[in-house]
């Protein structure tokens, strides 16, 4: 089975894409580059329509850029491998729960790694280990019907169909969209249980509090180019760029500038906090 | 799946009271005891449901997913007919007919969650017009409304673009913009800046906010609990129940009950009870970065 307990390097070079419309292509990613070390976390942000979605979507390969490379463990798509490689991320749209379509869980969660054609003792392996790192143990949740679960059930049940296929370079489209504050904070832990074994983590997001708490750099599109890329800067000229993005800078930092503390020495959770200012 | 057009519908004079029902004084929604359950579903979506919302009115909607939030917001807007009530009324529409839910239709603006289930039109500015062609405005008028309404939300330069081609974010502004379009009394919002950046989101609140000095109602759905502070009232939902209605303070105050039914404080709040647990209890709860900035240097 594939070693899960490595994450994917990514790098971007020079990658362009645009959309096909009738009157004119409507450019949205131009010439992005950057590079993520393997089982490292990027927050990916940026302003309604930057980009965030489409370069996702590149990542994976379900668009193909015109211009520029993605690079995945250093190779590129003329590369031996490099279809293995691909398979080895995994996509969470925006939404996800509304492509739940099996009559259970279980057999949900199990149309991934069937198509790739693991046998079928594999498949069942990969079904439970991904429903209990969702929290929905296989005993309880495995037989019932998608439609008969809360809307947060589902997302969870959705991202446990791409966990299966055991992703070593995950990419997230808006994870916590819609979801009660219970069900996001549920999530954002299973997401720092992903990255605490190693996994590579994308996670393309408005809510930067979340982004602070589960990502170690950041990149900042700006109607399709890359404002900014690397470790979050906390200072001014960080706050400035988050601003004109349509961003803010996460609450912690704000706090920690506001009682005249240092924000490179901002906590990243809210306990961390408390346990600073007790 | 997809629910039916919250657009307009046809015109229709089913109303309680007669046309004197939207006076000044008389709450534009009114429901008792609403019930509605989905076909085959075992239990009722929303049980007994009671809630008055009067001219310029913000009551926020909370609860967890599946609380019956969205349930409650299609009901209000006349597009689910209810097992039943002792009286559900909105702009004077009585929502147990199906003429009265038809006229609630042109009078109660619905945002629906997913903006994917409003976009109808070919592109962004069709579909911001469409309603007000339902209505039967001059050409001139449409376009003038529609002109203000695409600047209003940064989508002058999108007006051509096929719905299919937007963001999330931009997809959202669309349907916002189109249900705005529309001069109404009652706003119904299910979730409206779910897909917005932050900015995006402060702007919508705002303006939101700025429509209830016109007399304008707005029931307002949100997981976000920093958009609840602003309320002047807020309802929570569990298992299709209110189970609190009241002050924005009172429900936050109320911990116990904000854990159990899956919310959260806003984050002023959340760092201020972990501060307590820690063993440095704040005067009183902060809900705001400002309350929590003047707790935290008042107490030193």
């Amino acid at each position: 089975m594939t070693d899960t307990t490595h994450g994917m390097t990514l790098a971007c070079r020079g990658v362009s894409f645009s959309y096909e419309e009738a009157r004119a292509p409507i450019p949205a990613l131009r010439d992005v580059g950057f590079e993520l070390g393997a089982g490292r976390s990027l927050a990916l942000l940026g302003a309604s329509g930057s980009g965030k979605s489409t370069l996702l979507q590149v990542v994976k390969g379900l668009d193909a850029p015109e211009a520029g490379e993605v690079l995945l463990d250093g190779s590129g798509s003329a590369d031996a491998g490099y279809a293995e490689l691909r398979r080895q991320v995994g996509l969470v749209f925006q939404t996800p729960e509304l492509q739940l379509f099996a009559a259970s869980a279980r057999e949900d969660v199990a149309f991934g790694p069937r198509r790739l054609g693991w046998p079928e003792a594999d498949v069942s392996a990969a079904v439970d280990e991904a429903l209990e790192l969702v929290g929905l143990p296989p005993e309880q949740f495995g037989g019932r019907h998608p439609y008969a679960l809360s809307g947060g059930e589902q997302r969870r049940l959705a991202l446990a169909g791409v966990l299966a296929m055991r992703p070593r370079l995950l990419l997230l489209d808006e994870p916590f969209v819609s979801l009660d504050p219970a069900t996001r904070r549920e999530l954002s832990r299973i997401l720092s249980r992903l990255r605490a074994g190693g996994v590579t983590l994308v996670l393309a997001t408005h809510d930067v509090d979340l982004a602070w708490a589960l990502c170690d750099e950041l990149l900042v599109l700006d109607a399709g180019r890359v404002a900014a890329a690397g470790p979050w800067d906390v200072g001014e000229a960080g706050r400035e760029l988050l601003a004109a993005s349509r961003l803010r800078e996460p609450f912690l930092v704000e706090l920690w500038r506001r009682l005249g503390r240092d924000p490179a020495t901002a906590p990243r959770t809210t306990a961390a906090a408390a346990e600073a200012l007790r | 799946m997809t629910p039916p057009s919250a657009r307009p519908s046809e015109p229709a004079a089913a109303t309680v009271g007669g046309s004197a029902a939207s006076g000044s004084e008389a709450p534009l929604l009114d429901v008792r005891d609403l019930r509605y359950r989905y076909p085959g579903a075992p239990v009722d979506a929303l049980g007994g449901l009671d809630l008055t919302v009067t001219a310029g009115e913000f009551v926020a909607v909370v609860g967890a997913n599946g609380s019956g939030k969205s349930t409650l917001a299609r009901l209000l807007g006349g597009l689910e007919r209810p097992a039943g009530a002792s009286l559900a009324v909105a702009c004077g529409c009585d929502l147990l007919s199906e003429e009265g839910r038809m006229a609630a239709r042109r009078e109660v603006g619905v945002l629906f969650q997913n903006p994917e289930n409003q976009l109808v039109a070919e592109c962004v500015e069709d579909d911001v017009a469409f309603g007000l062609e339902n209505l039967g405005w001059a050409p001139e008028a449409i376009r003038a409304r529609v002109d203000e309404m695409l600047e209003r939300f940064w989508l002058t330069d999108l007006s051509r673009r096929e719905p299919h081609l937007l963001s999330g974010g931009q997809k959202q502004r669309t349907a916002l913009a189109g249900v705005l379009a529309v001069p109404r009394r009652v706003l119904v919002l299910d979730e409206p800046t779910a897909m917005l950046d932050p900015a995006g989101r402060a702007e919508v609140l705002d303006a939101v906010h700025g429509l209830r000095t016109g007399g304008l109602a707005v029931v307002y759905v949100t997981q976000e609990m920093d958009e609840v502070v602003g309320a002047d009232r807020v309802v929570a939902l569990e298992a299709g129940s209110v189970v609190y209605a009241g002050g924005v303070g009172g429900l936050f105050g109320d911990v116990a009950l904000v854990r159990r039914l899956g919310l959260g404080l806003p984050a002023a709040g959340e760092l201020a009870l972990e501060l307590a647990a820690a063993g440095r209890p704040l005067a009183s709860l902060p809900l705001t970065p400002d309350e929590l900035v003047t707790a935290l240097e008042g107490a030193r």
